[in-house]
């Protein structure tokens, strides 16, 4: 090859095979970062996020407001990056672990036992599944009361419910493999939760022709009861076609994020004055007759430098350290506790020995309570309530305003604060009443099943809530505040079940205090 | 400008720090201070102690500190006791403290740890690498490790325990003979023969602790204790429960609960068992009658204790006859042999015959003959008048005669009371019409039932007792069979 740089005199062959293997090491740092050093200029800054596949799903630039902490909490990346841990351990834990039942025991004492620093990586798996699972309400719950679904990031709001279903997907077939007495017994009743349709089927006596229950939890299970066709069920789903659909959704969720232009902010006023961090800023105004394109940007005909005219600063690095300090921050919380509680593993799967109570995994505990009112009602009904009534907020709240700002329409903290103990007394009192007078069933231990389904703490925990948001509705006069009401409430009487049934919930579904007042059994 | 990032790279700072921390606590609690490994490092100084010889320096030399483990797929375990339990099968390791001491020789020689492994005689989590966990009385494991004395339940899995040597074996048979002894059979089955009123104990030693009640027994819970409290006081530890306090002291509950431990059904290979476990088994298949007096022991004493005296049983709210004696003098062998073939439905008395309780015909019969040879001073008066009514009775006669003289103690209708039940259709069945007029005439000696008719006459005269034998009959209709037998017995009684 010739250039016009090139020596005129002749180098052998020989030589420029030991030259080029002279600077081999150079030319492959080269070849792998290509600026060769840290970027210096904006100009480089923005080559580094622009250059790279992984970096380039961030803008080149990032408005102040996102890097507040106050603004996100960093929930969403902290879901993430428990996803990222789950499968950086998940992935370990497969090389040991074998889906059938005869050995799939074995194989977690051997995790737990032999492994090098099994047991501590089992943990961390079970940890950041935990994390996993919070994080995601609790992004989903930031995302709400900031007003982050509206216009144009419905489609998102979406894909993030569809990312909530997997998780607890993820979790759930996740939690037979050990095939302990805890996954056995917790899975049991996990598919009795698909087969609640069978409760008014039942009702009804059209179970023989019609029995949607039972096709759910078959379809589940592979089989009537939880076995061999089970677990390589749930092995498949949990380490390959749930992981895969996750990944998925997750790109979509991110690249979303781009293209409705970043995390939800209030619009800045074009070449006004706008306050951020306490501060006015200039707000940078645009040409009409120019074209401000990212390409352009990265070409270097951009908006004045060092001035930060539209608020914003570059990702590289500034947005960089806020992930990297989220990353770290999930993975020492997962390391702190995987150091200190050990993931259970009870006795091993047996049928004929039921654990009293069975509980299902904690994040469906609160439908189990439902359940133990009227499997139909609390196992079908209201989960597809609650889950089309999430998926519709961002179509029946359309009106603009409040983006990015917690409570951000005037009278919503008002609003929240008031569903909240609206929604704490409903459901603790609705609680309360049942654990002292027990229901229609102790009353009038002949009536039809039919009633139990229609009326029951969980179908008037419903109405109620329902109830009190459409007075919200009628008297605050604004759509959005009647779904900050039903949303307060509903994430309330979440809480507050998860907690009843994980903590008051003892053998055969009896109230107590304490679990240490649990008897022997 | 503020540094919008500064918050952030001290948090990674921290986070990175922390995360660090627990990695490295995390690698080096895991590598450097597990419990076999500290084990491991003692046993080390003790073989440096004993390395006084060629052989001791070279065991020194090639002793590495690694996780040991036996293998035994045909068992299925992996047992990791050897991590810690390091001297087992070093002869000097006498007077070394446990966990290094050496295992009893004579046990070893038949059976080597590699072809056995531990858990199949000592039970306990051989997975585990910890003595907590090994142990395993308050971790989620179903076996516990066995205390040391009632490891010789385990003999049992693959021994015949009457061809042991009896000093190695001794708390099994003994628990084995208590067992006999305090007649549990008598509600209990085994191997297919015994009672039904209590659960079957074919698999008792491999029950977990929760399929047992803990309510009312104190920690640790281990299903050995649970044996010892429950074999001291059934009802306290099991509420509401029916068994009979069997009255035995803490040795013979310790020795119960050893017999109660040695009963598994586990699958174990067949190269494993002794060629008496296969005899034994053998012979189950097809058993060889037992001797009456052993079999009432066994089955009927429980409940009927020497059976010449009917009592009050509180736990069943009704009487228990008197089984000896009259009964057995005035009922027919027939009588008899139905009665505990088919036991009486709807009381504690269960079936016996083959496919119920478990008892060989011929030892049913055997057991009618023990029943029959009772003291004579029972049997004269009750065989001397035993005969049935010649006249036909009237049953709405006897249904008057019965409410006055009997419904007092039988019931209205003969449904039973204090007194057993009359309408019951395997006594109707079995009973012929002398047995009903004798024991009507006679009453029953040694029981509540007085006589109804005194020898000079005064009482009930023999054509009321025909009405009342007539109402009895109105009771329950006999099936054809019997109605025949009846008739043929009544042809041939009278003269």
């Amino acid at each position: 090859m010739r250039t016009a740089a090139t020596p005129p005199e002749k180098t052998s062959a020989t030589q420029e095979f030991l030259d080029n293997l002279r600077q081999l090491p150079r030319n492959l740092k080269d070849a792998w970062f290509r600026l060769g050093r840290l970027p210096e200029s904006e100009r480089e800054e923005s080559q580094a996020t622009f250059h790279n596949l992984f970096l380039h799903l961030h803008s080149v630039r990032v408005h102040l407001r996102t890097l507040e902490p106050s603004l996100t909490l960093g929930l969403g990346l902290m879901a993430t990056f428990s996803f990222l841990v789950l499968v950086v351990t998940g992935l370990l834990l497969m090389i040991y672990y074998k889906p059938s039942t005869a050995l799939a025991y074995q194989s977690m004492k051997d995790i737990h036992y032999v492994v090098a620093t099994g047991r501590f990586i089992r943990n961390i798996h079970r940890w950041a599944a935990h994390i996993m699972v919070i994080a995601v309400f609790a992004h989903m719950a930031r995302v709400f009361f900031t007003a982050s679904y509206k216009k144009p990031r419905e489609f998102n709001w979406l894909v993030g419910l569809g990312l909530l279903v997997l998780t607890l997907a993820l979790s759930f077939t996740g939690y037979l493999l050990p095939y302990d007495q805890l996954a056995y017994w917790a899975t049991t009743i996990g598919a009795n939760i698909a087969n609640s349709p069978r409760e008014l089927t039942d009702a009804l006596g059209i179970t023989p022709y019609f029995d949607p229950g039972g096709f759910q939890k078959r379809l589940l299970l592979g089989a009537n009861t939880v076995g061999e066709d089970s677990l390589i069920r749930f092995y498949v789903l949990h380490v390959f076609i749930l992981p895969l659909l996750l990944v998925i959704l997750l790109s979509v969720h991110f690249w979303r994020i781009r293209k409705d232009g970043g995390l939800a902010r209030p619009e800045d006023p074009a070449g006004g004055l706008a306050e951020w961090g306490g501060k006015l800023h200039r707000v940078f105004e645009p040409l009409a007759t120019k074209t401000y394109g990212l390409m352009a940007v990265v070409r270097g005909r951009r908006p004045p430098v060092n001035r930060g005219p539209e608020g914003t600063v570059m990702s590289w690095p500034h947005l960089l350290w806020a992930e990297l300090a989220v990353l770290m921050l999930t993975i020492a919380v997962t390391l702190a506790l995987s150091f200190y509680i050990d993931a259970p593993l009870k006795e091993i799967a047996n049928p004929a020995v039921p654990e009293n109570p069975a509980k299902a995994p904690w994040y469906f505990l609160g439908l189990q309570e439902l359940v133990s009112y009227s499997a139909f009602m609390g196992g079908l009904v209201i989960p597809t309530i609650a889950v089309i009534g999430l998926a519709l907020i961002p179509f029946l709240d359309r009106r603009p305003g409040g983006e990015g700002i917690w409570f951000g329409m005037p009278g919503e903290r008002d609003v929240a604060w008031q569903s909240l103990l609206f929604g704490l007394a409903c459901t603790v009192g609705l609680l309360a009443f049942t654990v002292n007078f027990g229901w229609l069933r102790n009353w009038f231990p002949e009536i039809h099943q039919l009633w139990i389904i229609a009326i029951n703490p969980g179908s008037i925990l419903v109405l109620l809530f329902a109830g009190w948001s459409l007075w919200v509705l009628k008297r605050k006069d604004s759509v959005r505040l009647a779904a900050v009401a039903l949303f307060t409430c509903f994430l309330v009487g979440f809480v507050v079940l998860t907690y009843f049934a994980t903590v008051h919930r003892g053998p055969n579904w009896q109230f107590y205090w304490r679990p240490s007042q649990w008897p022997v059994h | 400008m503020k540094d919008p990032s500064r918050l952030y790279r001290w948090m990674l700072l921290l986070t990175s720090l922390v995360a660090l921390g627990f990695l490295l606590a995390a690698a080096v609690r895991e590598n450097l201070l597990a419990e076999w490994q500290q084990r491991q490092r003692e046993y080390r100084k003790l073989l440096a102690e004993k390395a006084t010889d060629t052989r001791g320096r070279e065991l020194l030399r090639n002793f590495r500190i690694e996780l040991r483990q036996v293998s035994v797929p045909a068992l299925g375990a992996v047992d990791r006791c050897v991590s810690c339990h390091v001297g087992i099968d070093d002869p000097r390791m006498t007077d070394v403290p446990q966990p290094y001491r050496l295992h009893p020789v004579e046990i070893l020689e038949h059976h080597p740890v590699d072809r056995y492994g531990c858990t199949i005689c000592h039970q306990g989590q051989g997975a585990a690498t910890n003595f907590h966990e090994a142990k395993a009385e308050d971790a989620y494991w179903d076996y516990p490790l066995l205390p040391r004395e009632l490891t010789q339940a385990s003999c049992m899995t693959c021994h015949d325990a009457n061809r042991l040597p009896p000093q190695d074996v001794a708390l099994v048979l003994e628990g084995m003979q208590l067992y006999e002894q305090k007649s549990c059979g008598s509600c209990h089955k085994l191997g297919g023969r015994g009672g039904a009123l209590g659960p079957a104990l074919d698999n008792e030693g491999q029950k977990t602790k929760h399929q047992l009640v803990l309510t009312n027994l104190k920690p640790p819970y281990t299903t050995w204790r649970w044996h010892q409290a429950h074999f001291r006081d059934p009802a306290g530890i099991v509420p509401g429960s029916q068994m009979k306090n069997p009255t035995v002291t803490e040795r013979e509950a310790l020795a119960l609960t050893a017999y109660m431990l040695s009963l598994r059904q586990r699958d174990v290979p067949e190269s494993y068992l002794a060629p008496d476990k296969i005899a034994q088994k053998f012979r189950a298949l097809s058993p060889r009658p037992l001797p009456a007096e052993q079999l009432y022991r066994m089955y009927c004493f429980a409940c009927h204790g020497d059976g010449t005296y009917g009592r009050w049983e509180k736990t069943f709210q009704r009487f228990l006859p008197a089984i000896r004696g009259t009964l057995a003098a005035t009922a027919t062998r027939e009588y008899l042999e139905t009665q505990i073939a088919q036991g009486r439905p709807g009381t504690q008395m269960p079936p016996w015959h083959l496919q119920a309780g478990g008892l060989l015909p011929e030892e049913i019969t055997a057991l009618v003959d023990y029943l029959r040879a009772s003291p004579a001073a029972w049997t004269a008066r009750g065989s001397a008048a035993r005969s049935a009514p010649v006249a036909r009775g009237d049953a709405t006669r006897g249904q008057m005669l019965f409410l006055r003289n009997c419904a007092g103690c039988h019931g209205v209708a003969g449904v039973g009371g204090v007194a057993p039940e009359l309408a019951n259709p395997v006594f109707l069945r079995a009973a012929d019409d002398s047995f009903l007029a004798t024991t009507i005439r006679n009453g029953r000696a040694a029981t509540a039932m007085p006589a109804f008719q005194r020898p000079d006459g005064a009482g009930l005269s023999e054509a009321e007792i025909a009405d009342i034998i007539a109402f009895l009959r109105s009771l329950a209709p006999p099936s054809q069979q019997t109605t025949q037998a009846q008739e043929k017995s009544r042809a041939g009684g009278s003269p």
